[in-house]
């Protein structure tokens, strides 16, 4: 799968116009400097063994080098990924805080109008944009009130643990709403089937306290189709998070990666595509795993 | 219950910890600058970026600069210099004991090196980049001489005046030998020079942190440290600036502007700019090949409103290629094309196009230097529209862009942003017929006589001779209409009050040498 990812990036990016010689020269290029540019990053090369060339390297763990940065992508990718990571890990904190606890509350109490209010918060919230929520949380939190940084991951001067909290308020609850939105609809729909089946009723009538009922028995039952929607979140919250972090420049992988693609870099775009997708692969093998964790009836041999 | 109590304690306490660290300010002698991306590179020959250039050039400097303020050479680490008569030879005084950020000395071996790993392909340094400019500003070097340690000699193939200014450019500064030798490809994030400032620290993507040269041959800067963070977003970068988290940013909403101007803790800082914003007309097109539509087309669109109204008083109007900040170069008297439909009708008709006609519009979504793209697209194919001329727009992606239009576009939109302050720079650039696309002559626009003085005006020496070439030329330029001439930016800085002693360059450099904080 990842081979395809990579024939598919390669092929995608090299394919789309454009030209990082001409985007890099502007407009005082001579027609000698472009050629001479061409040669000496190999773009002169036939696609094919471009990409030959490539995948031998990525192979041997060599991810090449940025065209403009000039600096190896394998460290920038990792560095970058590091900042993202936070973000997403942030993001995913409020996702399950907001996303579970509405879905619950929604479920148990349906029909009222606590569960009228949190599904047409969660509708919302899966409908806005993450940019148009994050540049109103900047106007709102940094600019008028000022509780919060307007962007960065850390204070020019000085840093701290409590300093990169501070910043990650508003990328992770731009970036975790939209997640939480859609985890609080699952949730709904996932607890409510549970919440109707004859051993629920069993459990009530034994006299179990409700508030057992709804953690031992409901749940446990519920949680399989939320881990799986839960890995699948992942995924959008690394995609999501490259919008997030152009809005409030967070040095992740996703700023970074606007960047490089405006500026045809291909290498960078290359390595951040691998990274992103192994990671998502990875995530997924772990979604499988959690299945059995959190369900006796399923095992792997 | 237990759990749930010490759940809200510590939730409290991280409420507190977060809100108390809100009021965090810059330090007295630190400088925090805001810009719109992170520099790319610090090796000054790879370099394209005006971010790059904007910390970059604190480090590093050439053997001339310019005047702050102004496009005048002034020595730089040259003391003085002098040109042989045919043109040919340049001759260097190298400052004395002048070092390196790394203690190696500055002299006319460095030099060579510098300008030798660029030009000699065989070269043992040659591959330790790659060199986007070597062939325009270098490509017209015979060779470099060490005269002695304090003097270096430049030889030249043809006469060429600009060169003077290409050694003002950054992808001519000199670094030091030793450290390139030391760090090969990773000079990229090692940059070693003679400037004002050295690199202390570079966390990419979240800040750079320059910090004094005390040993500096032109006098220990006044503060301590210059700290730069990328702020992608304009909304950002004005709530950092209005909150004191940064003390100096450019490029925020034009809407804001008012409100900031009456802030009392900010000052906005405005000069012309040697920016142009334009539409290039393909003179080889069946229609745009006669002079009066394009005329018309001038005439044709509110430049006025659209400064006002979309740009928001940002820039001013153009009639030619050059800015006035090009000083005895720059021709006031030009054929000037105030907004005027109803000579721009008669002038179509004249031309036989009563009845208007249709061409291709290109427009970029957004790209450096390119204002507000669409927006003024738009407007300008609203007003052609009024006067008969349908003009379709195409849009795309920047990087798309750029291969397009110079794959001979009827009409479509470009900005430049000359590096050099020569005025060959602009002009031979972008209207010479030797830079006909793959170069960026787009429109093919070719006038025997326009060429014959853009020519003259490279090899020409003495600014009074090639200011009376460079105004003929700009006469001719604006007459013909080879561009919809639309406007020429203005720089606008933001600073905080605190900043002191800062003065805008023409070619939107941030000079920090002068700067205090009170």
């Amino acid at each position: 799968m990842l081979f395809g990812v990579s024939v598919l990036v390669f092929a995608v990016l090299h394919l789309a116009p454009g030209d990082p010689a001409a985007i890099m020269l502007g407009a005082q290029a001579t027609k000698e400097d472009v050629v001479r540019l061409h040669r000496d990053l190999g773009l002169d090369q036939p696609l094919v063994v471009q990409y030959v060339r490539w995948i031998g390297h990525v192979l041997q763990g060599d991810l090449g080098r940025s065209i403009p940065l000039g600096r190896a992508v394998l460290p920038e990718v990792l560095l970058r990924f590091k900042a993202t990571l936070v973000l997403t890990a942030g993001a995913l904190l409020i996702a399950i805080l907001l996303g579970l606890s509405a879905g619950i509350v929604s479920a148990v109490k349906q029909y009222t109008w606590l569960d009228r209010i949190s599904m047409g918060v969660a509708v919302t919230g899966v409908s806005l944009p993450v940019f148009w929520t994050g540049i109103m949380l900047i106007i709102l939190f940094a600019l008028q009130l000022r509780w919060f940084p307007s962007s960065g991951m850390s204070s020019p001067y000085g840093s701290g643990v409590a300093d990169v909290l501070w910043h990650l308020v508003l990328p992770a609850v731009t970036l975790g709403t939209a997640s939480a939105a859609a985890l609080a609809r699952l949730t709904r729909s996932s607890v409510l089937e549970i919440i109707r089946q004859d051993y629920v009723r069993s459990a009530r009538a034994k006299g179990l306290a409700e508030r057992a009922v709804i953690a031992r028995h409901v749940l446990k039952n519920a949680i399989n189709p939320i881990i799986t929607v839960l890995g699948l979140q992942v995924g959008f919250l690394l995609g999501g998070a490259i919008l997030t972090e152009t809005v409030f420049s967070w040095p992740g992988l996703g700023s970074m990666m606007v960047r490089a693609i405006q500026a045809r870099d291909y290498p960078l775009v290359q390595g951040g595509v691998l990274l992103i997708a192994t990671t998502f692969v990875l995530v997924n093998l772990v979604v499988d795993l959690l299945y059995a964790v959190f369900d006796p009836r399923i095992r792997y041999d | 219950m237990t759990t749930r109590r010490t759940w809200m304690i510590a939730a409290l306490i991280l409420a507190i910890a977060l809100v108390s660290g809100a009021g965090a300010a810059p330090p007295k002698d630190a400088i925090v600058i805001g810009l719109l991306a992170e520099p790319v590179t610090m090796d000054p020959p790879q370099i394209t970026d005006l971010n790059s250039a904007r910390v970059t050039k604190r480090i590093f400097e050439g053997l001339v600069a310019q005047e702050l303020g102004s496009y005048k050479l002034v020595p730089g680490l040259a003391r003085s210099w002098e040109i042989s008569k045919d043109g040919l030879i340049y001759t260097f005084n190298l400052r004395a004991n002048v070092t390196f950020h790394d203690g190696t000395p500055f002299n006319a071996e460095a030099v060579k090196f510098c300008f030798e790993r660029q030009l000699n392909e065989q070269g043992p340094y040659y591959k330790t980049g790659t060199y986007p400019y070597v062939k325009g500003f270098l490509g017209n070097v015979q060779g470099v001489e060490v005269v002695n340690p304090l003097t270096v000699q430049i030889k030249l193939k043809a006469p060429l005046t600009p060169f003077l200014q290409y050694l003002a450019h950054q992808s001519l500064f000199i670094y030091s030998p030793e450290a390139l030798k030391k760090h090969g490809k990773d000079i990229v994030k090692n940059p070693v020079g003679t400037g004002p400032f050295k690199l202390e620290t570079w966390e990419p993507g979240v800040k750079v942190v320059l910090a004094r040269n005390d040993q500096y041959w032109g006098g220990a800067p006044k503060v301590r440290q210059a700290i730069y963070v990328p702020i992608i977003e304009a909304q950002a970068r004005l709530a950092a600036i209005k909150t004191g988290e940064i003390d100096l940013t450019m490029d925020v909403p034009p809407d804001s502007l008012d409100s900031l101007r009456k802030d009392p803790n900010i000052t906005v800082a405005e000069s012309n700019s040697s920016a142009v914003w334009y539409i290039a007309l393909n003179t080889r097109h069946a229609v745009l090949k006669d002079k009066r539509v394009r005329q018309a087309m001038n005439y044709a669109i509110n430049k006025e409103a659209i400064i006002r109204d979309i740009l928001k008083g940002t820039a001013i109007v153009s009639s030619g290629p050059m800015s006035p900040v090009y000083g005895p170069f720059h021709e006031e008297k030009t054929t000037r094309y105030p907004y005027d439909p109803e000579k721009a009708k008669a002038l179509l008709k004249d031309a036989g196009y009563a009845g208007g006609f249709e061409v291709v519009f290109l427009v970029p979504e957004s790209g450096s230097g390119m204002q507000q793209p669409v927006e003024m697209g738009t407007v300008i194919q609203a007003q052609l529209q009024a006067v008969g001329i349908k003009a379709k727009i195409q849009t795309m992606e920047w990087g798309a862009y750029l291969k397009k239009y110079l794959d001979g576009p009827d009409m479509a939109e470009m900005s430049w942003n000359p590096s050099i302050g020569d005025p060959d720079h602009v002009t031979y650039m972008l209207l010479s017929s030797d830079r006909f696309p793959p170069a960026f002559n787009a429109g093919f626009y070719q006038n025997a006589r326009v060429d014959e003085l853009l020519r003259k005006g490279r090899t020409t020496v003495g600014d009074g001779e090639r200011a009376a070439i460079y105004k003929e030329a700009q006469r001719i330029i604006s007459d013909e209409a080879p561009w919809i001439f639309i406007d020429h930016g203005r720089q606008i800085i933001i600073h905080r009050k605190r900043v002191q002693g800062f003065k805008l360059h023409p070619n939107f450099d941030l000079v920090l040498t002068q700067v205090w904080l009170q």
